[in-house]
Formats: C-alpha cells, sequence, structure tokens
C-alpha cells in the first residue's frame, strides 16, 4: 500500500513493518534461472540449469566449489554471488590454516547470514541479490543443505529450489523427498535433473550443455558434473511434454527411478 | 681485557669484562637435512633425507622435507622446519585460490615463479628454507629448479640443497652432468636415476651428520607420484 514512499532506502520500514529494499532484492533470487538442492544421509547434491544470453554465448557458470567439503549454487545477481564465493573460499581456506580442520559447515553458514544481514542495516550498502543454495558435508559425514536468502535468513532443507519456475521443482521434491534418505548418489543426481526439467523454461529442454550437478558427500569430495559427463543421467529422464502434464510425468519418473 | 676479581669470602671467581653483551634471541634453528633433484626427459626424481636435528640432537628419524604442491609438483626443502612448514602452507593457500579462479591446477613453471615472488615477500626476514622444486613442466618434460632464501631461482638439470648439499653437488657434476668425464652423456631413465640418488645419499650421510636415518624418493612422471623410501645408517 505505501510501497512507494518507503522503498527508496533499506533503512527505512514501511507502515506496515517490512524493509521493501529487501523484498526487491528477494525478487532478484527469483529472475535467476532455477537451482536445486537434496541430500541423503551420506551425499548432498546440487543441481542447476545454466542460462546462456544467447546461441553465440556461453552457459553461466552456476556451482561453484567453495572447499572440498562444501559446493554453492547461485540464483540471482552473478556477480554478487562471485563476491560471497570468494569470501566463503577464504574463510574455509583460512579456518584450515589456522585450525588445521575444514571448516564446520554451520559455522560458516552463520558468519554468511551475518554478512547478509549487515547490508540490511547500514545506509550506505544495499542488499546481496542473490540466493545460495550451499551443500556441505560435517566432520561426522552428515550432509546439510542451506539456503540463504538477502534477507539474511538462513535455513536448512531436506531438499530445495530457487530462482525461476522453481515451484515445479519444489513440487517434485515434497513429492518424493521422504525416498531421498537412501538413495544412491545416482539415484539423487537422477532426481536432482528431474526437479531441473521441470524449470525450463517453454519448448526448451535439459541437456547436457545447460544441466550442470554437483556432489558432496561423506567419502566425496567436491565433484562437478558437466558437459558429456551428464548424458547417462540426462538419458534417464522423462523431459517435460510442451503441456504441464504432471500428473503423467509421475507416473513416467518412477519408471525411470527404478534403474 | 677483563679483570679477574676473586672474592674474599665466599670462594666464587668471577670474570668480568667492561665491553657490554649483547644477548640475542635467535628467531631462526637449522634443522638440517639434504634435498635432491634430477630432471629427466619424461620424469624428475626428487629425494630428501628424513632426519630432523637440532643442535647435535636428533629430534626425528622420519620427518618427510618433500610436499606435493601439485600432482606434478614436488617442494623439497630443507633449513628451518617451522619456516618450511609456514611456506607450505602459504604456497597451499595461493595454489588453492589458483585453482578456484583458473578451474585447474597450476602447472610447474608457473608454481616455480610463485615460489619466487613469495620468499622475495620476506626479503627483510627470509624464510630460512632452502628449496629445491621438482615436477613435470607444461610440455611433459621434466624440471628442476633451484633456490636461494629470498627467491633468486634458476630451471637446471638436476640440483641439491641444504646441509649435505657440497656432497650431493659434485657427485650429480660428475654422473649425470657428465663433468670431467670422456664418455658421451648418457640418457639415464628414472630408474638408473633412484639408484644415483640413493649412492649420492649414502656418501653424504657418511660423512653430514645431518644427513642420515632414511631416503624418501619420489618419482614424478605424467601419470602422476610414485614413493619408495631407502634405509640409511642411524648414526
Amino acid at each position: 500500500m505505501f510501497r512507494n514512499q518507503y522503498d527508496t532506502d533499506v533503512t527505512v520500514w514501511s507502515p506496515e513493518g517490512r524493509l521493501l529494499q529487501v523484498e526487491y532484492a528477494m525478487e532478484s533470487v527469483k529472475q535467476g534461472s532455477a537451482c536445486v538442492g537434496l541430500r541423503s544421509d551420506t551425499t548432498c547434491v546440487l543441481g542447476a540449469l545454466k542460462r546462456s544470453v544467447s546461441e553465440l554465448s556461453s552457459h553461466q557458470k552456476k556451482l561453484l566449489e567453495i572447499d572440498d567439503h562444501i559446493a554453492c549454487g547461485i540464483a540471482g545477481l552473478t556477480a554478487d554471488a562471485r563476491s560471497l564465493a570468494k569470501y566463503m573460499q577464504t574463510e574455509c581456506l583460512n579456518h584450515k590454516y589456522v585450525y588445521g580442520t575444514p571448516i564446520p559447515p554451520h559455522q560458516l553458514m552463520a558468519d554468511l547470514a551475518d554478512k547478509h544481514q549487515r547490508t540490511t542495516q547500514i545506509y550506505v550498502r544495499r542488499p546481496f541479490g542473490v540466493g545460495l543454495l550451499i551443500s556441505s558435508v560435517d566432520s561426522r559425514g552428515v550432509p546439510h543443505l542451506y539456503q540463504t536468502c538477502p534477507s539474511g535468513n538462513l535455513y536448512e532443507f531436506y531438499a530445495s529450489a530457487i530462482g525461476a519456475r522453481s515451484q515445479s521443482a519444489r513440487t517434485y521434491l515434497e513429492k518424493h523427498y521422504e525416498t531421498f534418505a537412501t538413495c544412491s548418489t545416482d539415484q539423487l543426481i537422477v532426481h536432482a535433473l528431474q526437479a531441473l526439467a521441470g524449470c525450463v523454461s517453454g519448448d526448451d529442454e535439459l541437456t547436457v550443455d545447460n544441466g550442470s550437478i554437483a556432489i558432496v558427500g561423506k567419502d566425496q569430495s567436491f565433484t562437478l558434473i558437466e558437459g558429456d559427463a551428464l548424458k547417462p543421467y540426462i538419458d534417464q529422464l522423462e523431459q517435460k511434454a510442451d503441456n504441464d502434464d504432471e500428473e503423467g510425468e509421475e507416473e513416467k519418473e518412477s519408471e525411470a527411478m527404478e534403474t | 681485557m677483563g679483570t679477574l676479581m676473586a672474592s674474599t669470602e665466599e670462594s666464587s671467581v668471577v670474570a668480568t669484562t667492561s665491553l657490554p653483551i649483547e644477548h640475542r634471541f635467535s628467531p631462526y634453528d637449522f634443522n638440517g637435512g639434504t634435498v635432491a633433484a634430477v630432471s629427466g626427459p619424461d620424469y624428475v626424481v626428487v629425494a630428501a633425507d628424513t632426519r630432523l636435528s637440532s643442535g647435535y640432537e636428533i629430534k626425528s628419524r622420519n620427518v618427510t622435507k618433500l610436499h606435493a604442491l601439485t600432482d606434478k609438483c614436488i617442494l623439497a626443502s630443507a633449513g628451518c622446519k617451522t619456516d618450511v612448514d609456514q611456506l607450505r602452507s602459504v604456497l597451499d593457500i595461493r595454489g588453492k585460490m589458483y585453482q578456484y579462479n583458473h578451474r585447474k591446477p597450476m602447472n610447474t613453471p608457473s608454481v616455480a615463479q610463485m615460489l619466487s615472488v613469495t620468499l622475495y615477500g620476506k626479503r627483510f626476514f627470509p624464510y630460512y628454507a632452502f628449496n629445491v622444486l621438482a615436477g613435470i613442466d607444461a610440455q611433459g618434460v621434466g624440471a628442476v629448479y633451484s633456490y636461494d632464501a629470498i627467491g633468486s631461482f634458476e630451471r637446471t638439470q638436476y640440483s641439491a640443497a641444504g646441509s649435505g648439499q657440497a656432497y650431493v653437488i659434485p657427485f650429480l657434476d660428475n654422473v649425470i652432468g657428465n663433468r670431467n668425464r670422456l664418455e658421451e652423456k648418457p640418457i639415464l631413465t628414472a630408474t638408473e636415476v633412484v639408484e644415483l640418488l640413493k649412492d649420492a645419499f649414502l656418501s653424504a650421510g657418511e660423512r653430514d651428520i645431518y644427513t642420515g636415518d632414511q631416503v624418501e624418493i619420489m618419482v614424478v612422471t605424467r601419470d602422476g607420484i610414485q614413493t619408495q623410501t631407502f634405509a640409511l645408517k642411524a648414526d
């Protein structure tokens, strides 16, 4: 109702008790192409749909290595994301240098959330326009999936999706997440790609060029699967038809899952 | 220069001097040991003893002087162990940052340059580390780089550093560099070089008190790094 009068600075409250600048920043996340994350008892998988500006351009890299045991998927302002990724990489290296052990993911996440929050309370800065999905494994081999958003809120998920058309992915993940705990890594990858397949726009398909997968796990250091290495997993998918036939999709998926 | 004063009751004798004596903490300790490396057309062999000493004491018979910075490049360092450890940590971090930004590990000539600038960065409080860098270069050929403590470096066919350097280098000059020999310079295989380095370390271990216990030998080829150990005298 009062949006126009109270939305110029991040340090101004609206009469409804909202920080409109922060909310606008969250809109930026929804503009980015989709990114999904899910985990089993031993492994955490991230999937991303890489957007390319034109046929002549490359596909934007969306999954970044933070450390051997931490990966990061981005949606929103890529430049902001890279700045945050560099910060996380430096924190990880510094922790290992000082304490001789990989940084506990929850500690890195707490610092990251605080870094986001700071920008919402200082006049001269703006919130980060990016949402991050961070997959990690702790020192006991338990995987964790975290999500950050421009407001500084930190969430932990069994499975999540962010970015454009991610609701389709979230619906898929909600339907299947109870089976993830005992899935093998390959099965998780196919689930991630199947969730992503619902987020492509229009007539496009998920292919080896625009899909990418990152894995961290109990006995598995960061691994990126892109390009031709993705083909065996893409071949197991049932790609979406032009119409939103989700029911039909469900049945085809359960056939594809029996590998 | 000084006067010797005898005290009257207590039978203590005190030596004094009129000049001041400066007592100074030395930030460096010399922990001894020898490292050596020899390169070939498609391999490089690095060797280092595993003894850690301080003064006339042996602190450990089994501490490595070799550190793989990439899967094709090994840093061998003798000198002050804590400086060597710190240098390795710093190089590991810089190597990791390079890898994040370039999406591939550093090649050996780049590591060589980075080591040089890292050492020069502490030009006025140097790392007490005498380094030999050994690896496979971008063309797949073996490469050895020798350094001083402040970063001056040169690519050579072979090199040695540390307390036993003076025993190893002349031997390598003759056998690898073919100096003072009439025969044609042979092309050696990695296995032959390993045997030569074992001989070199046996000799160094005889004469140098800081070299002994074991030699750790790594052979680097395009396919990776293979390690073996060879026993020396423990005296």
